[in-house]
């Protein structure tokens, strides 16, 4: 069968879009009580929920705490109805373990863990419907929900992949965009600095196109981080609505 | 996010899994309000881009899904104008219809030249209605069209009526009845009441619509097993299970015989290296030559060998279980992954046949007129019209309950063995569509610079400014064969001030100036890609107030030029220094090879340039001109003698030319006669061509346009190595200078043509020189094996060849580089120019193929040379007119050819036995025996065929070389002569006459037919499934590269 068309000759993708918008970003904090921080996030049809907890003592062993800063962990999961397919997934397994040290290594980057040494804070994602660009929406909710949890952060962490198709690269990639076998990268930015926390490419590229590549991800990552921005300052208001009385 | 506003909707699919389960799918979909429209009557500013639909037509038309799908042949004709193809209708052509028909729908909506629209429907916020519950998706998608035309006709603001034609009555009665502006009607009916002067448009109509109602009356029993679906097809790929490859049929035994080649990476297996067979038709399943396959190894005990014996005509198949070869890896189709079909010519049978087949309905069976193809199932009621016709049929699908493909009839193209039919029919068999420049362009053209009698062309002064002006500097000449109209490449040379240096100039004509990128000359010149030269005409690539005026480096007027100059140093010939750059030229003499030859050789002959001239003055210029030319002789051969040394190979091709007396008949065939002048100006070619890759490829690494030669594979020349086993030489084929060498010393001191046909042999088992984008290849690939170069491209020729246009472009873009540090306009992508190789790789192989099939022309009895021992019967070479046959030592009653003591041959009983470099007769008069390389006179005659090509037919005369002392044999031939001497004739008065109105002054007789035929052969090399098939050919022997530059310059 012939292949999927990812960019049609007159530049719309498969669901509509054009080669440097973002799908719909929606997004929601405080969604749970118990917890210390917490958010629901869309990106399109990917859906993931994000919980915080911490900063608190290290549980367990002693020996994993550091004496001059906070210990981030972190732990990704699917839901089981996540996929066309429904698939029990079982805990730890290669991929959600990889996942995991990828969300702690970015948010080590961006939380101020030294205002917090001796002490731990759990970050809990869990994708409830996958559509493609999983990290980067677990990246976003979890941004979320540790303004949520109040905990200081260097600037939001926002996350967008993308691809590269015939010559032009390709913002945000859908799920069918992602299974076509393209290159797909994944990258996380500090928006208002420009730094990179973290910056993932599994295929091949070849060099020359690598800069416009990476020029199209930080585009988008700047386009998710307003609205995350327009988020927080939306859950304030109404939050201080709510309190002045 | 700023940016326009979008909805966000959701889409449910239900697909099939890997695993074949069904899988609900959630898809998103944007909508939006801002989709551009495409047409120039646009009253919303839509941002359109590229093509846009024309104003002045008197409706646009939305076809529907199944229209599309069905009859998109029908909106391929140009008359059609305003179609509005809709995204829904055109994802449903790309995911039921497959890659090839949507790439046709794709070319068809990119063409300039059609004038349609894709409009993107499904994304427009107000056109898009999602699918009801329980709604059928053809209802959804007729829907979907309805919408979008209704909104189409809203946009324009009423300005142009918008019809809908679809083949679903329902939605007729449905939708006409709303309406709003929206006609919607079926095809048939659009046609007649929009189109009914277009006859071929509704014959078109009924022919498909006929097959396709037949088609849903088909039987139900199965002929074929079924085709593996695509996904299991992948997975046996990966594993290794099955094979891809391309399909191609022994054109001598078509109905047994197929074999596939493994494409590139495949070939991991190395105890498979060779080709598989597929034998017979059940195995081949109904696959069609040059069909991408899929297949799976038998068994090895149900292996088998090829077929040796020779066969006579087709059809009649004896399994000759003695003759077959060792068994070699078999195979049988399990499934195809890419159809390649095309237009094929067929004949129609006669009446008589034709009624007892169609008793059960209007069926028949045509035969089409590549022997490759299998007969083809047609539904026709216009039978009785059609008998004895040529006809273009497509064909539609194969299912597996039919033992005949199904097809459609296209065109009629005449009457079988009328000429103008015939050389039609050549064409098309080889896709070769040349239609008559348009009239857009003829329009065009008007703009450009005139050049005719009372209104002189002339040169603009901010061109003269700009350009280095060599007019008055230089002494630029140029030789060519003899009639030469396209002078595209011309030579100067002179020694510089101080006599240190040497000045060597190629300069090339300037065809990019006038040929804008672009523009509908472009447009036109790149779909043509080349100029195809048929044996008494040729389809140029530019038209002519271009490529034989204006582009045409003629002598003695001011003409613009692309010029690579180098300084050489007098005494070592190193290069010093190189200039590129546009310039300025006047050649001062126009000369063809045999005067440049005969001059050389300090002949006395006249010069036309300087005819006119007298006494001294005239024997100064002859002694500069002549001064010019041995200059150019030795830098000649001093390059020629660096390549050698490189392991350049020298490779053997036979050129004939057909000579013409005064009433344009064909007198004789003359084979072309080497003279060292062709290889001078050759090798002065081929070093531009180096020095401009060169250029080129340094200043743009990624995206330079390249030719290469990829070395041949070593089992290709197993024949080679055999055959001079035979007579006594080794053959060392590791690297090409080896090979040079030993080809070097297989020398006959008796027999010169054992050499040369030896070097044919190496010729044919050469790979074709390609092609290629710098950036799709790795730099170790790029070396050019037969030329022993490291880089190559084609420059010389851009009135022929639109890759050296390319080139032109990127050598004046390198300039500009170097100039000015940036370029005006970015170049085309490394994928693009790749894509662009790959289309004049495919149009240079066809043009090749066609110019073999337009040279079959014999003369009766002649000397051949043995140069391939098959079970009944030997191969043999006619080096007198270049061509190859069999010939036969066994009839079909099983007798032998006995010879008797002065050498005349006899049919006898008796037996043939076969050695690998033997054959042996053995009779009651005695054995005989026949050897490689040994000379036997035969008799050539032509065996005429109602459906195909007209064959060559080889009979053994004598086992002695033939006497050179021409028999009264004239008669015996007669058949092709005639038929080609009819062609001749005709299309030289027919010629004549044009050319009579518009140039009256060309005079006529010197013009020779065959003159500029040559520089099509350059790519080298015989195709090489001609080999793996080395049996009755009739092939030409295609020629080497330098050949080529020969007769391009």
């Amino acid at each position: 069968m012939a292949g999927l068309e990812l960019l049609s000759d007159q530049g719309y993708r498969l669901d509509g879009r054009r080669a440097c918008e973002l799908r719909k970003v929606q997004a929601r904090t405080s969604v749970f009580a118990q917890a210390d921080g917490s958010a629901y996030l869309e990106q399109g049809n990917t859906k993931a929920l994000a919980v915080v907890y911490g900063p608190h003592e290290t549980r367990g062993s002693r020996s994993k705490s550091l004496h001059d800063r906070a210990v981030i962990n972190c732990q990704y999961s699917m839901a089981t109805f996540s996929t066309a397919e429904r698939k029990r997934r079982p805990h730890g397994d290669r991929k959600s373990s990889e996942m995991s040290l990828h969300l702690k290594q970015t948010f080590e980057a961006a939380v101020l863990t030294e205002l917090y040494p001796r002490s731990q804070i759990d970050i809990y994602v869990k994708i409830l419907q996958a559509d493609g660009g999983n990290y980067s929406a677990c990246v976003n909710a979890a941004t979320l929900a540790l303004v949520d949890a109040g905990i200081p952060m260097r600037d939001y962490v926002c996350a967008c992949t993308a691809g590269f198709v015939e010559d032009t690269p390709l913002a945000d990639l859908c799920h069918a965009e992602e299974s076509g076998g393209g290159t797909s990268l994944a990258l996380a930015l500090l928006p208002r600095s420009g730094n990179i926390a973290l910056l993932q490419m599994d295929a091949r590229l070849h060099q020359d196109h690598l800069d416009a590549l990476i020029e199209a991800a930080m585009t988008a990552c700047k386009g998710v981080s307003k609205v995350l921005d327009g988020v927080v300052r939306q859950h304030l208001e109404e939050v201080s609505v709510l309190t002045r009385d | 996010m700023e940016g326009p506003i979008m909805i966000k909707t959701e889409k449910v699919l239900h697909l099939n899994s890997s695993k074949g389960r069904k899988v609900r799918v959630v898809r998103e979909h944007y909508v939006r309000e801002q989709v551009p429209c495409g047409s120039s009557l646009c009253q919303a500013d839509c941002l359109n881009d590229g093509k846009v639909l024309s104003g002045d037509v008197t409706h646009y038309v939305v076809p529907d899904v199944g229209v599309v799908r069905d009859f998109l042949e029908i909106l391929e004709f140009r008359e059609l104008q305003g179609i509005v193809f809709t995204q829904t209708a055109y994802q449903s052509v790309q995911h039921t219809r497959g890659r090839r028909h949507y790439n046709r729908l794709r070319a068809l909506l990119k063409d300039p030249r059609h004038d349609c629209v894709l409009f993107a429907n499904e994304f427009q916020q107000y056109c898009y209605c999602p699918r009801d519950k329980g709604e059928s998706q053809d209802k959804w998608h007729t829907r979907n069209v309805y919408n979008a035309a209704v909104w189409y006709y809203n946009h324009l603001a009423g300005l142009q009526p918008v019809v809908m034609i679809t083949e679903d009555n329902d939605a007729i009665s449905e939708f006409s009845a709303l309406n709003s502006g929206v006609y919607v009607i079926s095809t048939r009916e659009y046609l007649l009441s929009f189109w009914p002067d277009l006859q071929a448009a509704h014959d078109l109509y009924n022919s498909i619509a006929q097959t396709l109602q037949e088609r849903e009356s088909e039987g139900v029993e199965k002929v074929y097993t079924e085709h593996l679906p695509a996904e299991v097809l992948e997975a046996g790929i990966k594993s290794g299970r099955y094979i891809q490859g391309i399909l191609s049929v022994n054109k001598h035994r078509a109905q047994n015989e197929a074999f596939v080649r493994y494409e590139g990476s495949a070939s991991k297996n190395t105890e498979l290296n060779s080709d598989v067979l597929i034998n017979g038709a059940k195995l081949r399943n109904r696959a069609v030559h040059g069909d991408m396959v899929v297949i799976e190894l038998l068994p090895r005990n149900e292996w088998k060998g090829r077929t040796m014996a020779l066969t006579e005509g087709q059809g009649e198949e004896q399994p000759l279980e003695e003759t077959q070869s060792q068994p070699m890896p078999s195979g049988r189709v399990v499934g195809i992954l890419q159809r390649n079909w095309r237009d094929y010519v067929v004949t129609f049978p006669p009446l008589e046949e034709v009624q007892s087949q169609s008793r059960n309905s209007q069926k028949i069976l045509v035969i089409p007129w590549d022997y490759r193809i299998p007969k083809i199932r047609i539904s026709t009621q216009q039978a009785e019209a059609l008998q004895d016709q040529r006809v273009i049929v497509r064909l539609d699908s194969w299912e597996s309950t039919s033992v005949y493909p199904s097809g459609h009839c296209v065109r009629v193209l005449g009457k079988a063995g009328e000429l103008e039919t015939e050389i039609q029919t050549i064409l098309l068999e080889n896709c070769i569509h040349v239609p008559p420049f348009s009239e857009a362009q003829m329009c065009y053209y008007k703009k450009m610079p005139v050049n005719t009698e009372e209104n002189r062309w002339q040169m603009a002064s901010s061109e003269v400014s700009s350009r280095r002006d060599l007019r008055d500097t230089h002494l630029v000449f140029s030789i060519d064969p003899k009639g030469c109209e396209d002078v595209d490449d011309t030579l100067s040379v002179r020694t510089l001030p101080g006599g240190k240096r040497l000045e060597l100039g190629v300069h090339i004509a300037d065809v990019t100036y006038f040929v804008r990128e672009g523009s509908l000359t472009d447009l036109e010149a790149r779909s043509r890609a080349t100029t195809y030269y048929l044996a008494d005409r040729r389809y140029d690539m530019l038209p002519a107030v271009l490529s034989a005026d204006l582009c045409s480096l003629l002598g003695g007027v001011d003409r613009y030029a692309m010029s690579v100059l180098w300084e050489l140093d007098a005494e070592t010939l190193d290069v010093c220094t190189v200039w590129y750059g546009r310039t300025l030229i006047r050649s001062s003499y126009q000369l063809h090879y045999e005067l440049a030859q005969s001059l050389l050789n300090g002949e006395e002959v006249e010069v036309p340039e300087l005819s006119q001239l007298k006494g001294s003055q005239r024997d100064q210029k002859l002694a500069k001109l002549l001064q010019a030319l041995e200059t150019l002789t030795r830098v000649a051969r001093h390059l020629r003698a660096q390549r050698d040394k490189g392991g350049a190979l020298e490779l053997e091709g036979v050129e004939v030319r057909a000579q013409l007396d005064e009433e344009k008949n064909i007198t004789a065939l003359v084979p072309k006669q080497p003279l060292e002048v062709h290889e001078t100006v050759a090798e002065c070619m081929i070093y531009a061509n180096h020095w401009v890759a060169r250029k080129i490829q340094e200043s743009f690494p990624h995206q330079a346009l390249l030719r290469h030669h990829p070395p041949p594979k070593q089992d290709f020349f197993n024949h080679l190595i055999d055959c001079a086993k035979a007579r006594g030489f080794s053959i060392d084929t590791r690297s090409n200078r080896a090979l040079a060498d030993s080809l070097e010393q297989a020398v006959d001191p008796q027999d010169p043509l054992v050499n040369r046909l030896l070097r044919m042999m190496a010729t044919q088992a050469m790979s074709n020189a390609l092609y290629f984008s710098t950036g799709a290849c790795p730099e170790e690939q790029y070396y050019h094996y037969g030329l022993a170069l490291d880089r190559y491209t084609h420059f010389t020729s851009p009135i022929r060849r639109y890759a050296d246009v390319l080139v032109h472009r990127l050598l004046i873009a390198a300039i500009q580089l170097e100039k000015e540090g940036s370029l005006s306009k970015p170049l085309a992508s490394n994928k693009e120019l790749e894509e662009l190789a790959q289309h004049i790789n495919n149009k240079n192989r066809v043009m090749k193929l066609q110019d073999k099939d337009s040279k079959t022309d014999e003369r009766c009895v002649a000397d051949a040379v043995i140069y391939a021992v098959r079970a009944n019967g030997f191969l043999a070479f006619i080096p007198q007119y270049g061509v190859k046959g069999a010939v036969y030592l066994k009839d079909r009653e099983g007798q032998v050819v006995s010879v008797d003591g002065d050498g005349r041959c006899e049919w006898k009983a008796g037996t043939l036995q076969r050695y690998p470099d033997r054959i042996s007769s053995c009779t009651s008069t005695g054995t005989h025996t026949f050897y490689l390389f040994s000379h036997v006179t035969v008799r050539i005659s032509v065996e005429p065929s109602r459906c195909h090509a007209d064959s060559l037919c080889l009979e053994l005369v004598s086992n002695k070389p033939h006497c050179p002392v021409q028999p009264e044999s004239q008669p015996a031939g007669r058949g092709r002569s005639e038929l080609v001497q009819e062609v001749v004739r005709r299309a030289e008065e027919a010629s004549l006459q044009a050319e009579r109105g518009r140039k009256p002054k060309l005079s006529r007789e010197e013009r020779q037919f065959r003159q500029s035929r040559t520089p099509n052969l350059y790519v080298l090399l015989q195709e090489i499934s001609e080999l793996a098939l080395l049996d009755l050919s009739v092939c030409q022997i295609t020629n080497t590269e330098e050949q080529t530059c020969t007769a391009s310059s």
